[in-house]
This record gives C-alpha cells, sequence and structure tokens, in this order.
C-alpha cells in the first residue's frame, strides 16, 4: 500500500517524538488509514481534561489531506457539536503532500488551545467567547469537566 | 470522568443543538370579517428566538413556502403564531398552536425527515360578554419538518430521564397532526410524467414473482407497495421516515447482515449478502427499499418508492444525486430545442451509393488546414505524401497505386486499399463496411510540406502539454513562432492571428458530414420504444442490429403516440436517452466531481454486472448521434474526448476532474521533493466502493523511491494512472461500440473541444447575462481592457463564443439558470477576469474557478489576437 509506508514512518517519529499534547495513539494494525489519539490542551478552559480525535487517511494520502473529528464534545468556537473542525492546514486549498501530520496534531493542538472565533464553527460559541469571556470559561470548563476524558496521569 | 472508548460512541445529547428545516408552507385561515388579513407566521422557539415569515397581503390562503433553518435540542418547544399585519396598529393574532418536537421526535422514531405537519391554529376567545374562554380554531398551517435526525437510543433515555412514561406511539397533542411526506410535489409530478423506470440491467421487475427472495421477512412483504416498516429499518437522512413507525430502541440491522466480534474484541459487521464485510455499522436501507437477489444470486435493491431497481445499495449521496438526475428530467426536451449547430444539421440522404458517388469533398481542401489536431505525430512521415495538402487532386497523388509502400507502415486491421477502375485509390475498412478517400494513417493529421532543417542554434521542444515550441540557443529566447521561413506564420488571418492558427471547425465539419453521407445505407431502420422502459428497449434494440445498420436513417417510434419521424421524434429520443444513461442508479457513468457537471466512466460501474455491454451500447449510441448529426444531453469531461481521439493526456487534463490531486502533482513539481520525507514510490493506491486498489507504476515500484531526479517518470505515470484507473475496460467497451458505427479514424479532424461541440451542439449565449454575472479581480467594470473584452465578445460568433466559454469553463454549456448559476470545484462560481501578468503573455485560464487570465493589453487589436490565440490553441500553453 502507497500510504502505508508513509504512515507508518510517521506515525513511528510521533511516537518517538513523544508528543506532550498528543497522547496514546491508538492504531489498528489491519488499517493505519485511521488514527485515534488523545489531544491534552494546556491552556484553560480546556486544560482540565482530554480530547479524543480520529485522524482519517484518504487511500490516496498524501495527495489528499487526512480529515479530523473529535469524538469527545467539546464547547469550543471552532468544533462543532458532530465533532467536525475547520482546519486551514488540511483545507482543500492549502493542502501540501509535504505536510506532515505532526504539524497537523500541532496546528489542531493550537487552535483548541486558542480558539480562533473570526472563523468560527459554532457563531453562538464565538459570539460568547467575545462579548463575555468570563461566561465563556465558566461553561466551557463546566463543559469540560462533564464530558472529556481522564487526562494521562504522567 | 473516566470514560472509555464507549463515549466515542455516545449518543449526542439532549442538550445539543441541531438544525432543522422548517419551510412554512400555506395556511387557511377562516373568515371572520369584512376585510381579508395580510398574514404571517412567527415561531419562537424555547421563547427565545423568533423567526418570522413574509407578509402576504389580503387572502385568507397565504402560501409562504418559506424556509428557515432553525437551531433546535430534542426537547424544543416550537410556538407558532398567525397573525394579520397592520401597518398603522397593532398586528392581530389570528391563533397560535404549540409543538412538543420531542413527542414528534418519538412519533417517528427519532427522524424529522419529510415530515407534515397540519397545525390548528387555536385562539382564546374571550368572548366579551361572556366569562368563560373558549378555544375556537381559526386556521390550519401547514408546516414541513425536515433534516434533523436522533439516535432512537437518547430518546428512549429521555424518557426515563425525564420520569415520563410515555411511548412513542403516544398521540401528538391536540391540533397537530403529521404525517411523512413520502415525496414532495416536485418529485411526485416528475413521477407522474416518468413512472417506471427501470435499470439497465434489468433486475426482474417487480411483479415477477419468479424471484429468489433470501430473507423470509422480506418475502412477506412482496406484495405490498412499500414495505412496512419492520424490513426497511433504517433511518435514512434524504428518506422520509415510515410513517407508523412503532417504539425500536435499536436499530437492527437490514436483513442478511450480522454483528460479529473480532479477536481483539472490535465490533464489524458481516453482510451476507454481498459477502463483505465493514467496520461500519450498515446505513439500512431506506423505507420503502428492499434487497433482493436475481435468478443468477445476484444482489440487487428495489425502491418500491420509485418502482425502481438498481445494483448499489443506495446511500445518502447517491439518493441526492439520484434526485438531482430527476430534478433535470423536466429540463431535457427543452434544452435539445435549443441547441444548434451549423452548418445546419440534416439527416443523412436516405441512401448513397457507398463506393460511387464521389463528391471531391474530401479531398482538396487540405489547405484550410486542421491545424489543431494531433499535428505532432505526423511531421515523421509526413515527406512521403508531399503536396497531398495541395489541392483536389490531392488525395488521389499522394495514395497513387504505386504508392503501395508509402511508408507509412501497414494499414490498421480490418482495412484495405482498394483502387477505383478509373484509377483513384480508396479505402474499405471492412469492420466497420464503410469507405473514404483518406488514408485512414494520415486522416485528419496536419499534412505539411517535408520538414525544413531549422536555422543553426535553433532547436524544437514541446511543453509538458506537447505544445511545440522554439528555443533559440542564440539569444536563449523561447517562441511559439516557427523560425522557418515556410511556416505557417506567414499570411494573416482575418483575426490578425496566423491563418494556420485559424480553425476551421466548418471545414471540418463539412469533411465529417461527408464522410457519414458516403457511406450511409438505404432505406431505414425502426426503433419502437416505450417512454417507460426507454433505457432498456433502446439497448436491446440496438445491440440485437449489426453496428453498421444503425447508420441508416432512423425511424423513431414512442409506443401509443401518432407521429411520424421526420427527424423532431428521433432528435427528442438522442436526448432523452442520453439523458437516461446518466441515471446516477446505473452506476455507469458519474459526474466529475461535485460542481462539473461533465460525465466520466464511473470505476464503480462493475458493481452492474453487465456493464461493459452497456458501455458498448452507449458507444453505439453516442456514435449514432454523431453520424446522425444529433445532440445529446449532457457531455463528457474533456479528458473523455481527449481519449476518444486517442490523445495524451496530461498533468493539465487532471485539474478539471480531481483539483486536490491536481494540486498536490503541481507541488512534487514544482519543490524540491528530496528534502521533505514524502515517502513515495513508484506505486499508488485508491479506493472504490470500499476497497483499497494498490497499483505499481512499474514493475516492482513498490521497492523504487521517487526522488528529485526521477520525479518527471513519476508525474508522468500518475498522471496516466489518474485517467485511467479502475475505467480501462469500460472505455475499451465503449470505444468498441462507437467505432462500429462511426470509425474512431473520422474524428481525427477534431479536437476534444470541437468534439463537445458537436455532439452537444451550441447555445445561443446571452452576453448581457454573461456580463452581468462577471466579476473582475484587479480591473474594475470599468477597465478598458474590460470594456475591450466584451467588445471582443460581442463581435464574435457563437462558435467562438462557445470556444470562449470552454477555454474558461471547460464546458460550452451554460447552467439552465444561466451564468448566476455558473459552478466552480468549490461551490458557485462566477465568471471571473483577473489582471494577472504582463501585455507580451497569453491569456490563462483556471478552469474550476471559471478565471480568465487577462494580461494587461495594449490595445483592442493586441487583446483580440492574444485572446484569439489562446482559444485556437487551447492546449495549457505557457508565456511567451
Amino acid at each position: 500500500m502507497a500510504a502505508t509506508r508513509r504512515l507508518q514512518k510517521e506515525l513511528n517519529d510521533i511516537r518517538q517524538s513523544g508528543l506532550k499534547s498528543f497522547r496514546d495513539i491508538q492504531v489498528d494494525e489491519s488499517n493505519i488509514l485511521t488514527w485515534q489519539g488523545l489531544i491534552v490542551p494546556d491552556n484553560p478552559p480546556y486544560n482540565k481534561g482530554a480530547f479524543r480525535i480520529e485522524i482519517n487517511f484518504p487511500a490516496e494520502y498524501p495527495f489528499k489531506p487526512p480529515k479530523i473529528s473529535f469524538k469527545t464534545k467539546i464547547y469550543h468556537p471552532n468544533i462543532d457539536e458532530k465533532g467536525q473542525v475547520c482546519l486551514p492546514i488540511i483545507s482543500a486549498e492549502n493542502w501540501k503532500p509535504a505536510t506532515k501530520t505532526d504539524q497537523v496534531i500541532q496546528a489542531l493542538v493550537a487552535l483548541v488551545n486558542d480558539p480562533e472565533p473570526e472563523h468560527p464553527l459554532r457563531a453562538e460559541l464565538a459570539e460568547e467567547f467575545l462579548k463575555d469571556r468570563k461566561k465563556f470559561m465558566k461553561n466551557a470548563e463546566e463543559f469540560t469537566k462533564k464530558h472529556s476524558e481522564k487526562r494521562p496521569s504522567d | 470522568m473516566t470514560e472509555s472508548i464507549s463515549t466515542l460512541t455516545a449518543p449526542i445529547s439532549l442538550s445539543t443543538y441541531h438544525q432543522l428545516s422548517l419551510t412554512v408552507e400555506s395556511a387557511s385561515i377562516r373568515n371572520s370579517g369584512l376585510f381579508k388579513p395580510n398574514p404571517y407566521l412567527q415561531v419562537t422557539i424555547d421563547d427565545k428566538i423568533s423567526r418570522k415569515t413574509e407578509v402576504i397581503k389580503s387572502t385568507l390562503h397565504p402560501k409562504w413556502k418559506e424556509e428557515f433553518t432553525i437551531l433546535v435540542t430534542p426537547l424544543s418547544q416550537l410556538l407558532f403564531r398567525l397573525a394579520d399585519h397592520h401597518s398603522f396598529r397593532k398586528d392581530n393574532i389570528i391563533g397560535e398552536q404549540r409543538v412538543n418536537l420531542l413527542k414528534i421526535l418519538q412519533y417517528f422514531n427519532g427522524k424529522c425527515e419529510n415530515v407534515e405537519l397540519t397545525l390548528d391554529m387555536m385562539k382564546t376567545a374571550t368572548q366579551e360578554n361572556t366569562s368563560s374562554s373558549a378555544e375556537s380554531k381559526t386556521a390550519e398551517v401547514v408546516l414541513l419538518l425536515d433534516g434533523l435526525r436522533i439516535d432512537p437510543a437518547t430518546l428512549h433515555q429521555t424518557h426515563e430521564a425525564l420520569g415520563e412514561t410515555i411511548t412513542s406511539r403516544n398521540p401528538l397533542n391536540d391540533g397537530v397532526r403529521a404525517r411523512v411526506r413520502r415525496n414532495n410535489p416536485e418529485t411526485l409530478r416528475s413521477m407522474l410524467r416518468t413512472p417506471n423506470l427501470r435499470p439497465p440491467p434489468g433486475p426482474p421487475p417487480l411483479s415477477n414473482g419468479g424471484v429468489h427472495i433470501p430473507s423470509s421477512n422480506v418475502a412477506t412483504e412482496v406484495t405490498a407497495p412499500g414495505p412496512s416498516h419492520q424490513d426497511t429499518p433504517g433511518p435514512e437522512p434524504t428518506q422520509p421516515p415510515p410513517t407508523a413507525s412503532t417504539s425500536t430502541p435499536e436499530e437492527p440491522l437490514p436483513p442478511g447482515w450480522e454483528m460479529r466480534y473480532d479477536v481483539y474484541g472490535r465490533r464489524y459487521y458481516v453482510d451476507h449478502n454481498t459477502r463483505s464485510t465493514s467496520w461500519e455499522r450498515p446505513q439500512p436501507l431506506p423505507p420503502g427499499w428492499e434487497v433482493r437477489r436475481d435468478a443468477r444470486g445476484r444482489v440487487y435493491y428495489v425502491d418500491h418508492n420509485t418502482r425502481t431497481t438498481t445494483w448499489q445499495r443506495p446511500d445518502t449521496e447517491r439518493l441526492a444525486r439520484f434526485q438531482h438526475w430527476r430534478g433535470e428530467r423536466r429540463h431535457v426536451v427543452a434544452q435539445g430545442n435549443q441547441r444548434f449547430l451549423y452548418p445546419q444539421t440534416q439527416p443523412p440522404p436516405h441512401q448513397a451509393d457507398v463506393d460511387g458517388d464521389a463528391t471531391p469533398v474530401a479531398s482538396g481542401v487540405g489547405a484550410a488546414g486542421p491545424s489543431v489536431g494531433n499535428g505532432t505525430g505526423a511531421g515523421a512521415g509526413a515527406g512521403a505524401v508531399a503536396g497531398a495538402g495541395a489541392g483536389p487532386g490531392a488525395v488521389a497523388g499522394g495514395g497513387s497505386v504505386a504508392a503501395a509502400d508509402d511508408g507509412f507502415g501497414a494499414l490498421p486491421a480490418g482495412w484495405e486499399r482498394r483502387v477505383q477502375p478509373d484509377g483513384r485509390v480508396y479505402y474499405v475498412n471492412h469492420k466497420n463496411r464503410t469507405t473514404q478517400w483518406e488514408d485512414p494513417r494520415t486522416q485528419g493529421q496536419e499534412v505539411s510540406a517535408p520538414e525544413e532543417a531549422l536555422p543553426p542554434g535553433w532547436e524544437i521542444r514541446f511543453t509538458e502539454e506537447g505544445t511545440r515550441y522554439f528555443v533559440d540557443h542564440n539569444t536563449r529566447t523561447t517562441t511559439f513562432q516557427d523560425p522557418r521561413p515556410g511556416a505557417p506564420k506567414g499570411p494573416q488571418g482575418a483575426y490578425g492571428v496566423p491563418r494556420a492558427y485559424e480553425r476551421s471547425f466548418r471545414w471540418k465539419l463539412s469533411q465529417f458530414r461527408y464522410l457519414c453521407q458516403s457511406n450511409a445505407l438505404p432505406s431505414h431502420i425502426k426503433i419502437t420504444l416505450s417512454r417507460q422502459t426507454l433505457f432498456e428497449d433502446s439497448y436491446h434494440q440496438i445491440m440485437r442490429l449489426p453496428a453498421y445498420e444503425l447508420r441508416r436513417r432512423l425511424y423513431i417510434i414512442f409506443r401509443g403516440e401518432e407521429g411520424l419521424d421526420y427527424g423532431g421524434v428521433s432528435r427528442e429520443w438522442f436526448f432523452l436517452l442520453s439523458h437516461e444513461v446518466l441515471n446516477p442508479m446505473y452506476c455507469l457513468f458519474e459526474y466529475a466531481n461535485k460542481n462539473n457537471y461533465s460525465l466520466q466512466i464511473n470505476p464503480a460501474s462493475y458493481v452492474n454486472p453487465d456493464h461493459l455491454l452497456y458501455f458498448k451500447f452507449i458507444g453505439r449510441f453516442i456514435a449514432m448521434a454523431l453520424y446522425h448529426g444529433r445532440f445529446i444531453y449532457s457531455g463528457f469531461t474533456m479528458p473523455f474526448y481527449k481519449r476518444m481521439l486517442n490523445k495524451k493526456l496530461t498533468m493539465k487534463d487532471i485539474e478539471s476532474i480531481d483539483p486536490e490531486f491536481y494540486n498536490s502533482l503541481v507541488w512534487i513539481k514544482d519543490n524540491n521533493i528530496d528534502e521533505c520525507g514524502l515517502e513515495m514510490w513508484f506505486s499508488v493506491d485508491f479506493e472504490v466502493l470500499g476497497q483499497v486498489i494498490h497499483h505499481e507504476l512499474k514493475p516492482a515500484g513498490d521497492k523504487e523511491r521517487v526522488t528529485e531526479a526521477n520525479k518527471e517518470q513519476y508525474l508522468q505515470l500518475v498522471t496516466q494512472w489518474r485517467m485511467t484507473r479502475g475505467i480501462e475496460e469500460q472505455t475499451s467497451a465503449f470505444l468498441e461500440g462507437f467505432n462500429e458505427v462511426v470509425p474512431l479514424e473520422w474524428l481525427k479532424y477534431f479536437d476534444e473541444r470541437e468534439l463537445e461541440l458537436m455532439l452537444c451542439g451550441m447555445q445561443e449565449v446571452d452576453v448581457e447575462d454573461w456580463q452581468r454575472n462577471t466579476i473582475y479581480r484587479h480591473y474594475t467594470r470599468s477597465s478598458k481592457q474590460v470594456a475591450w473584452f466584451w467588445q471582443f465578445v460581442r463581435q464574435m460568433d457563437n462558435e467562438k463564443r462557445a470556444r470562449l466559454l470552454q477555454f474558461v469553463t471547460g464546458t460550452c454549456r451554460v447552467p439552465v439558470g444561466g451564468f448566476a448559476e455558473l459552478m466552480g470545484s468549490n461551490g458557485p462560481q462566477r465568471f471571473c477576469i483577473e489582471k494577472v501578468g504582463k501585455d507580451t503573455w497569453l491569456p490563462r485560464s483556471h478552469t474550476c474557478f471559471n478565471r480568465l487570465d487577462l494580461p494587461p493589453y495594449k490595445s483592442y487589436e493586441q487583446l483580440c489576437e492574444k485572446l484569439n490565440y489562446a482559444i485556437e490553441e487551447t492546449e495549457g500553453f505557457g508565456q511567451e
């Protein structure tokens, strides 16, 4: 498989580099096109939990970009209720075959840590984020406590 | 807090928001006064957000048809309030009604799709004279809810959570009636017109009792016009849910499916029908659908809603495409009457003596020179027929009897060279039973004088797209202009460009028409069809006949319809059938991508077990359209036409069908790839119907790494693969069928754009509409280049306009709704003119974005020259 070799290498590199913000990477032996892992953000209000994401690589990877979705619910202006996220680095216009998954993950972590209310997927949260930061932080923190996964202990 | 993996599939909770499409359709208000009200409807969601329809003046039966997308939770309360608008006093409430969304969701098992609600609008009339307040019905409102689907399990939890005891059989509250609309009125109408459409392979029709039905609970259903809910359990976003659904907290798997666990404890699904497995839970069939097996044990799907069958399991996307396709039907015939092509196409003469009857049209026209053709290959051998292009005697001279060994090698298989009693040579194509004057080996090629040597220091090169250009090593410059004195830069044509660059489409067309006419057969063939089974009837009759018979005059009869076919009926038949073959349910063709409505072969067509026969049939049919000078509804992609012409496909060709893939290729081409760990090898993958298909681009390609040094070769191979993957067999079958009716050699006069024009015809291009819907970047409406551009467009004829459109948008066709509906690869995309480059550059185009890069030319004349050059020489050209 063409995509497999590249993904195998990327996976090894990521595992070796030991990203602090992306943990517990799970990949089926039989299907390396689907990855799961835990996003562990540093910034409040998301630093109270961890968020599971799934990365789906197309068979034509790296000619076509991967798709990312959140499996854990998150209160975030750029991530919608279905877990969809709009990440410029993997959009059709910006995608380059040389883009590596760890760059994609880092861009994602950065977005989770610092929401971009200018390009919201959930307008109502973006508005709250801009107009009433305190309330947003409170809601997001409660939501995180309620829905997110446990952060890895180490 | 310690949620395990199982949370990944946890149902969406009841407090999350979902989109719901609410269409306010109409109301009927009880008459209660002298004046008719000015009604509008207001909906308030959970006492927070409210939306209003337009006010409709003075009526008791307002019709709004307004669609709102509202955000709701399953627990939302919707308050509808019908009011009478007054411009100078407070609006008067006619009546109101409250809707509890949860009840509707429970009633429909979580699926709020295509649900028609009829609300009794009540008014609490606190009568002035009595103290009792009586509620009375004052109006009825009809709404349509759509697009909301909640996991029934969630709903189930709800009543537990809320401590409610309601069952999903619970009636809706008083005054609210709900039902699922099977079809929206539009599709219903089109269904009435064309009932009973069936897919080509015609799995046994519905009435056939002899079908083997695998699952017993299906068997109990077959006689029902639409199966009841038990065997069509699933939620399916675009389809209406069953009306009387019982409470089924867990949607059962479709018949023949089974859930299993692998050694890691992971859940997977086995489809015993097709003997395949999948990680994903199958989307159950939409209501009204059923799985069956034909006599040969092949699985197919029956849609009782439309009484159709298909080989491919219906999913949301496929159904959406089917809806789109069906929506087009009503435009098909109207469109057909708007297409034209000069010279006016006439049915070929009833009969013509094949061998005799030699009007010398075929020869001697070489001087006009099909410059755009595939000229490159011709050069080498062209010397042998020196002078062939000169005049009427050319063909006879070039192929003189003595020149049996003329340097072109053997004739293609099935061809024979013969000589008339008067010594004139002609060629017989035994395979197709056609004859022609022209040598098939040089047909349509630019026959030029022997190549003169280049001046010292010059070199001929070809761009990656195959366009010839010249390098002057003396001055280190390049040019498209041939530096040799005899080269066709000489006489300037009417457009101020070398005459050789002027295409002469008319000339080519007359060549082609001549070939058709001289190979016509006497008398006619009758094709009798029923509109209901257009595809199958056409298939059987066309495939039953020897292909050459299809060159006889056509006489089409629609069963049960009077009328003699003097051309009109067959014109309609070509148009209808060409639309029919695109029926997405047949899986034969697909749109090139979301917004490119040109067609390409569907790599998944093999789900249709007889697909190759159908492609052969379609090949015959398309050839018949060309032969008889008829148009088809929708064209193919440019790369497909190029394939028909046996032209080499280039990287640029990928852009129009898969821009994402193309961008990646360009990136690889433009960047040094050695340092960026692409981990690419000479092998590739793609996915068809969930299966990944691996391909080595060359022997042992899996072991050869792509590097900066060999990437040119890699890009070439990948391009070749991308354009042919999964469709080679189908293409061959298509071409085989085509070639039986119209020898592919006959097309050699044309380029791919001309082929599209011939096949689809031209449409009157509305320049006003075009200009109105054009946007500019770095130019403004009043820039002089823009003014010149429109001046240029206005003075062109229709053919030229069509060609300009092809150049910029990739097709000569304008959407049904005019230029405002032009689509690009990312959705609607207006025609755009952008200022790019210097005035020495040629204009360029980006067909995915409908964008013309127009350099800031210094004069009108210069703009005309460059644009003409670009349109004529279209192949993706570089800059001068």
